[in-house]
């Protein structure tokens, strides 16, 4: 009933699906013990968590913020010396990474305010070439520069390998459903609705009396902590992080999933990080073909097929829906059309 | 029977979802001065887009000197005699007035004889003439459009669209104006005019049509037309 | 800080600045006129590096060849990038967020560049030899090659001449018509269709030719043209973007900043100076030094 609420484009035939893909998802490693495999998995579904923040600032909130690859790296980093240098459970460091980075988001929020889209992105990938450069530069110490960070025992360190590796699938994967859903159901709520009406037009809010800073400030409050988790939960997992997790080539590769899969869609992470994981995996021995290909797709998809693949989807699902229902006008088309991914953000008003 | 240079029939355009205009049907002879008068907001402006091709219509058919239009390129039109000042001039404000005309002269048969067409126009403007270094910004409401004007004369058209030559300007410079386009009247330009209400058109207007919620309400004469109390009560409280 | 570090600064400005210029002059055109980000500039670079590379190492050619070759080169794949990654999109201008859209599809396009360099030619660095040897000894041992005086100078004849073509000639005058009423333009008659993908090829090719100067500088390699692409960003958006002047005096300013930061904190911290600058001047005056206001803030 609440979930009937929450998810009103959720009919129960989804329901079903979504709820069997994470059983089979979930009930994996239990049949099929390659670690190789699970390792690529676990580093997918980490990266997930962070499309799945990024998609909320930029695709909900229509904020064009390049500095979220920052703001990961900043949580496992943060994560990583409360895992270090204080006395705090795991738990609470993972905690507490995504905390620091909520905000750090949070002030990276203030000046995009005032600034037009391309503005905005500029600064945001100057804070974060100028995050990446000193991390790299640091030679205190303190984040090991590039290095890398000093080993951290992470959550599982008293597992088995085998263990600690199942262990850490089980727990992403729980984070990866439990923010889709949250995010989800923002989404649908009063929040969302006001964060994406400040995106389409601000103008017209703004003279409503709803304030753009306000929304702003959740929507990078929200992304910047989920972004800090998946950062935690990648220096866990990885026992270390470096500067490479940042910089022009991973953003690329982030955006991309991001665009392919549909820009401001609940699914859209999911499969834009599915698909393109696996050809990242099958091409990893050619780097320069795999971007190659990437580039391809990704210049293909944002001319041709907007709003991603979820949007192909959708407006095939809704075409099929229209010819099979003609004349009965059901819940079904109803359902999809409430689904369509939100149109690529409309520029600010000039 | 000659071929009117402008025949539109049934045409429908607007921006987004709903027309602005809907089966707006006009011709305009050769040589005739067309006076288009509405209130705003119901399509005067949208129609001479559409007609021009800044708007693409959704319907209906334009034909320009009998070859048909409409959805083509502004750029296309253009190239096939057509000149259209649009609303707010559309001079390009950080260029001098000369580059503007210049500008005016760009289609390649145009350009090959532009000194030529310069020095006519200067010698028809004489007050565009003395501001020819001048970036076209600094100029004053009417310096601009009788600029813009001017820089429709700088190549051979057929019809020339005019949108609204009086808006914005002061009494005085509006009867400048005017007497620039009667000139152009008298040396047999086609000329389509939009205008919001009758005041400054009797002198020039040989056909009135009023355009009411995107279509055309009532045409005729400008005689005619003003002699009917309700027209007249309604653009213009007297003449 | 002596005299010989002062005299050596301002060597480097004149030079780097003269080069930083004709890499971003074409960045900022392509904004002025089109109002598009063209993030491939910095791939054209690289390419103009490599063609370098050809013509005067493996061929064993003269420079000016390698001007004119990485000219033609870049002008097309310029033209190429517009073609694909602009052009599919203007129906849809008024519906979409443009500037954006074309942000990510201009930088898809530099990926694809980028990579396939990588993929045809190898990530190792290729140096470009210069055939120009020796140079001025400007004072007390600050050296001015005659290659570098040479790279400045024609990077000074370029972006003068480009100002040259913009305010003279008839195709100049209709970019710059673009630039300030898109519809007025093309009510005049100018044929936008060929007029967007020539100006990005002209943009490109510039940038190109600055690519044989900075392959001569340092290297050619396919990584080389992401630095090149955020120096222009960064010089574009304080000079102000859309603003030729602007971009040629912020272009010296960069130029300086970068040449003083290295005698005073060391090379490496250099380029994130000019990052955090830039953060500054997005925060105060996003407009940079000579752009508008109203284009940068809401």
């Amino acid at each position: 009933m609440i979930a009937r609420g929450l998810f009103p484009s959720m009919t129960r035939a989804r329901w079903a699906g979504v709820a069997a893909l994470i059983v089979l998802v979930a009930a994996f490693p239990l049949v099929y013990d390659n670690q190789y495999i699970l390792t690529v998995i676990i580093t997918g579904l980490v990266l997930l968590v962070l499309n799945i923040s990024w998609n909320f600032v930029l695709g909900v909130a229509g904020v064009w913020n390049f500095g979220q690859l920052a703001i990961y790296a900043l949580g496992g980093y943060g994560a990583g010396i409360l895992m270090l240098h204080t006395p705090l459970p795991p738990w609470l460091a993972v905690l507490g990474g995504g905390v620091i980075a909520a905000v750090i988001s949070i002030l990276l929020a203030f000046p995009t305010l005032r600034l037009y889209g391309i503005y905005t992105s500029l600064l945001t990938f100057a804070f974060a070439e100028i995050v990446q450069y000193v991390i790299l530069n640091d030679g205190s110490g303190l984040t090991g520069g590039s290095y890398g960070f000093p080993t951290v025992p992470g959550l599982y360190s008293s597992l088995s390998p085998d263990a600690s590796t199942r262990a850490y699938y089980w727990t992403v994967l729980g984070v990866v459903v439990v923010s889709t859903a949250g995010l989800a159901a923002v989404g649908h709520s009063h929040l969302g609705i006001a964060v994406r009406a400040v995106r389409d037009a601000p103008a017209y809010t703004a003279a409503r009396g709803v304030s753009p800073l306000r929304y702003r400030v959740i929507a990078f409050a929200i992304s910047g902590f989920l972004a800090g988790i998946a950062g935690a939960l990648y220096i866990s997992f990885n026992q270390s992080i470096s500067p490479s997790a940042m910089g022009l080539t991973p953003m690329s590769i982030d955006v991309t999933m991001l665009v392919i899969g549909g820009l401001g869609t609940v699914f859209g992470p999911l499969i834009g990080t599915a698909l393109l994981t696996i050809v990242q995996t099958a091409l990893v021995d050619h780097p320069g073909i795999e971007l190659t290909i990437l580039g391809t797709f990704l210049l293909i998809v944002v001319v041709f097929v907007p709003g991603g693949l979820v949007g192909l989807i959708t407006r095939t699902r809704n075409r099929v829906a229209a010819w099979a229902a003609e004349g009965e006008g059901t819940g079904e088309e109803t359902a999809g059309a409430a689904e369509a991914p939100a149109p690529v953000p409309r520029g600010d008003p000039r | 029977m000659t071929t009117p240079i402008l025949a539109v029939s049934d045409l429908s355009a607007g921006y987004g979802d709903a027309p602005v205009i809907r089966g707006l049907g006009i011709t305009v002879e050769p040589g005739e001065v067309a006076v288009i008068i509405g209130p705003n907001g119901h399509g005067k402006t949208t129609f001479l887009r559409a007609v021009s091709g800044l708007l693409k219509p959704s319907r209906g058919e334009v034909l320009l000197d009998g070859e048909p239009v409409a959805g083509r390129t502004p750029e296309y039109i253009s190239g096939l005699g057509l000149v259209h000042i649009p609303q707010g001039d559309g001079l390009f404000a950080e260029m001098t007035v000369e580059e503007n005309l210049l500008m005016g002269a760009f289609p390649g048969s145009a350009w090959r004889s532009r000194r030529r067409a310069l020095a006519r126009v200067y010698e028809l403007f004489p007050g565009v003439r003395d501001r020819a270094r001048q970036r076209a910004r600094t100029l004053s409401g009417g310096e601009r459009r009788l600029t813009a004007l001017a820089r429709g004369l700088m190549r051979q058209s057929r019809i020339m669209l005019i949108d609204e030559p009086s808006l914005g300007l002061a009494p005085v410079a509006i009867d400048t104006v005017y007497g620039a386009i009667a000139e152009l009247k008298a040396s047999s330009t086609t000329i389509l005019l939009v205008e919001e209400n009758f005041t400054h058109v009797g002198g020039i207007a040989d056909t009135v049509h009023i355009v009411e919620m995107g279509t055309i309400a009532r045409s005729g004469s400008f005689d005619e037309l003003s002699r009917d109390p309700t027209i007249v009560g309604t653009y213009l409280g007297s003449l | 800080m002596s005299a010989t570090d002062v005299v050596g600064i301002l060597v480097t400005t004149f030079i780097l600045g003269s080069i930083y210029g004709l890499v971003a002059i074409g960045m900022t055109l392509i904004y002025g006129a089109l109002r598009i980000l063209d993030m491939s500039q910095g791939s054209m670079v690289m390419i103009g590096s490599f063609v370098g590379w050809g013509v005067l190492v493996v061929a064993g050619w003269n420079p000016l060849v390698a001007i004119l070759l990485a000219f033609a080169a870049t002008f097309l794949l310029g033209t190429f990038t517009q073609l694909v990654s602009v052009q599919p999109l203007m129906k849809r201008r008024h519906e979409i967020d443009f500037e954006m859209i074309t942000f990510i599809t201009t930088f898809a396009v530099a990926i694809v560049f980028t990579n396939l360099a990588l993929e045809i030619l190898g990530p190792q660095q290729r140096n470009v030899t210069f055939v120009i040897a020796g140079g001025i000894n400007v004072y007390n041992g600050v050296n001015l090659p005659y290659q570098s005086l040479a790279m400045a100078l024609v990077s000074i004849v370029l972006m003068a001449g480009l100002g040259v073509f913009l305010a003279r000639t008839r195709w100049g005058m209709a970019i710059r018509a673009v630039a300030q009423d898109l519809d007025a333009a093309r009510l005049m008659g100018v044929p936008v269709g060929k007029l967007y993908p020539l100006t990005m090829g002209l943009a490109s090719a510039l940038a190109g030719i600055a690519g044989v100067f900075l392959g001569g500088l340092y290297f050619a390699s396919p990584q080389a043209g992401d630095q090149p692409l955020l120096i222009a960003l960064i010089v574009v958006i304080f000079g102000g973007l859309g603003s030729l002047p602007g971009t040629v005096y912020a272009a010296y300013a960069i130029g300086f900043i970068q040449a003083t930061a290295e005698v005073v904190v060391g090379t490496t911290w250099a380029l994130p100076i000019l990052y955090a600058v830039i953060l500054l001047v997005l925060i105060v005056r996003p407009q940079g030094l000579m752009g508008k206001p109203s284009e940068a803030r809401l």
